[in-house]
């Protein structure tokens, strides 16, 4: 079967760099993960909202300054730019200062969807990313922030990522402490763009070349590596006297996550602080062993809904779900049988049958006759029963043991199969 | 599980990691093997030096040791930790000797020609001194374009300036001091942040 043709056939119709089709097994993967994070954003009162694929390129370019990065534009029938959606909060954040501007709030939406960007050329990035995010819109301070970063732990954990690890930062508090030692404006956006490099040998460059004294200057130098528990924020407030209120409040957010059961999983680390021209309190990034990127990211940004109507505080968080399917089926390894019956012959040989099985749930295929095809469809999607007419009925055979029944019809032979 | 660069970074790093108390032995005596354990339990991994940040953006190892021009060049998606302060050198923008064909290119064919293994680090070098560029990407003898016309000069990496002399080349411009990095993956970076810590530490203390 395989050979250059075969190749030449893929090759006559490619993809986008970055694009690619998923088939039935991890469809049904991917699918399972979000129901479970439906289930948990639902049972913390979050409304799943859905929002246009395109819209209009200077509405989008609001949400930050110099507007937004990597992103497809068009033109519509009458000139105007329009963008896909490059990002999923800013929609939402369109649509809750917008159609949903009267809410008296709290807000609290979820949503599962795509967003595109053009992959930097020579990167094996995704095109399409899927999200499932939760924004929680009217409340500041930090039973708000521990709400989203609980349900966060609450949504992964409940997938069976519990090595899951939390990292949480806040701009808020870096920036206290900074302007606290005196760093003025212009060095803090040299810091900033040291920050989103990830670049820590150009922060302590730029800290040791601050004019401030020595112990401020080493304060600044290790701040994006101080991580750990309460003990640090409180080390921090005594050093910086400036900066005790911000640390007050993310000590009252760990409190809050020990109350919600949430606590073990996160630690404080103020070298995660993302784009911090964008969020505005705490920051956060979530990690599962194995996958060597973030399997969640989030954070409060209480200026950006204000850009697009009334200001509201707002904080959110949005799984990556490839990452996260990434996570999970490191862990699960290979992949089971479907509970169904491929029946060889077709439907039509008994029709009644098939019905009864699939009323009580199992699912029947049925395929023709001919020698090998039966086993051929069951062995390429997974189905675990092959059956197929004999003289006076059906032989069964599983193919998770290899045992294989002869009855006089299909419901009978797959109870006995299964006893 | 640490990426260290075979060539000219090997042996410095060996060194460094040496002197930041870690068992190198397995790593000296590696031979062929691409993959070598430590009896500390740390598990090497040698790659071509621009694969190290492949290695730790992918998550394939935690740490890795890389030339700044690597990054530079490849902009990876890792934490820069540490500069290691060995494999010194310069990526320099350099011309045949006698006058410079740099003005007259870009005054009568708009586009200076420059040959390169670092494209996206030539391109950003012109763009930002506001020159307009033709790259020419080559994987080696870099030195040769100028001599036989394929550019009008060259972006490279030179430590002592040798080579570019032997090839009557002039280094016009610096770009870049570069130097060994150590970097690290997103998630190890925060997952393993307290063995990652302990050994910038010892490798600090190495460096003093």
């Amino acid at each position: 079967m395989t050979g250059p043709s075969e190749n030449e056939l893929v090759d006559s119709a490619p993809l986008p760099d970055g694009a690619r089709d998923v088939l039935p097994i991890e469809s049904a993967e991917l699918a399972a993960i979000e129901a479970s994070l439906r289930a948990t954003f639902a049972g913390f009162g979050y409304r799943e909202v859905r929002t246009p694929l395109l819209e209009f390129a200077g509405v989008m370019d609001r949400a930050q300054e110099g507007g937004l990065g990597r992103a497809f534009r068009l033109f519509d029938d009458h000139g105007q730019v329009l963008v896909v959606r490059p990002d999923l909060t800013i929609p939402v954040a369109r649509l809750v200062a917008g159609r949903l501007g009267d809410h008296p709030g709290p807000l609290r939406v979820s949503y599962i969807a795509e967003c595109l960007r053009p992959p930097p050329s020579g990167r094996a990035e995704r095109l399409e990313e899927r999200q499932a995010g939760i924004e929680l819109v009217g409340l500041s301070g930090p039973a708000a922030d521990a709400e989203v970063v609980s349900l966060l732990v609450g949504a992964l954990t409940a997938l069976g990522i519990d090595d899951l690890k939390v990292a949480l930062g806040d701009v808020s508090l870096t920036r206290a402490v900074l302007d606290g030692v005196g760093v003025s404006e212009s060095d803090q956006t040299r810091l900033q763009h040291a920050v989103r490099a990830r670049n820590l040998v150009a922060w302590r460059r730029i800290a040791a070349s601050l004019t401030l004294d020595d112990d401020a200057r080493r304060l600044v130098a290790e701040l994006p590596t101080v991580r750990g528990g309460s003990d640090v924020l409180r080390a921090l407030a005594v050093a910086v006297p400036a900066a005790a209120p911000q640390c007050e409040t993310l000590l009252t957010t760990l409190d809050l996550l020990e109350a919600h059961g949430t606590a073990d999983y996160v630690m404080t680390d103020l070298g995660v602080l993302r784009d911090w021209g964008y969020y505005s309190g705490i920051v956060v990034e979530a990690y599962a062993p194995g996958v060597g990127r973030p399997v969640a990211v989030g954070g409060r940004y209480d200026g950006l809904i204000g850009r697009f109507g009334m200001a509201r505080p707002a904080v959110g968080a949005a799984v990556l779900l490839d990452r996260v399917h990434e996570a999970i089926a490191a862990r699960n390894g290979r992949a089971q049988f479907i509970d169904g019956v491929v029946l060889a012959g077709g439907i039509e040989i008994d029709v009644a049958a098939a019905r009864a099985l699939r009323s009580a749930g199992v699912v029947v295929v049925g395929v023709s006759d001919h020698p090998g095809v039966a086993d051929a469809l069951a062995a390429a999607e997974g189905w675990r029963y092959v059956a197929r007419r004999v003289d006076a009925g059906f032989t069964i055979a599983d193919r998770t043991d290899s045992r294989t029944v002869t009855c006089a019809n299909l419901m009978e032979g797959l109870r006995s199969l299964r006893s | 599980m640490i990426c260290v660069p075979l060539g000219a970074l090997f042996a410095g790093s060996v060194a460094r990691l040496r002197a930041a108390g870690l068992d190198v032995s397995p790593l000296e005596d590696a031979g062929r093997r691409l993959v070598v354990d430590a009896p500390d339990g740390t598990r090497y991994i040698t790659t071509r030096p621009s694969d190290v940040p492949t290695y730790v953006q992918a998550g394939a190892a935690d740490l890795g040791i890389v030339g700044k021009d690597v990054l530079r060049e490849s902009a990876p998606d890792v934490y820069e930790l540490l500069d290691l302060d060995f494999g010194h050198c310069r990526m320099v923008y350099a011309t045949l000797a006698g006058e410079d064909p740099t003005p007259g290119a870009l005054a009568h064919l708009g586009a200076v020609r420059v040959a390169t293994k670092y494209p996206a680090i030539a391109r950003r070098h012109f763009a930002a001194t506001g020159r307009a560029v033709d790259v020419v990407k080559v994987n080696g003898s870099v030195e040769v374009a100028p001599l036989v016309g394929l550019a009008h000069g060259i972006v490279d990496l030179t430590a002592t300036g040798r080579t570019l002399v032997e090839n009557g080349l002039v280094e016009r411009e610096t770009i870049l001091d570069a130097s060994a990095r150590l970097i690290a993956n997103r998630v190890s970076h925060k997952i393993l942040a307290g063995s990652v810590d302990t050994l910038i530490a010892r490798l600090e203390q190495g460096l003093e």
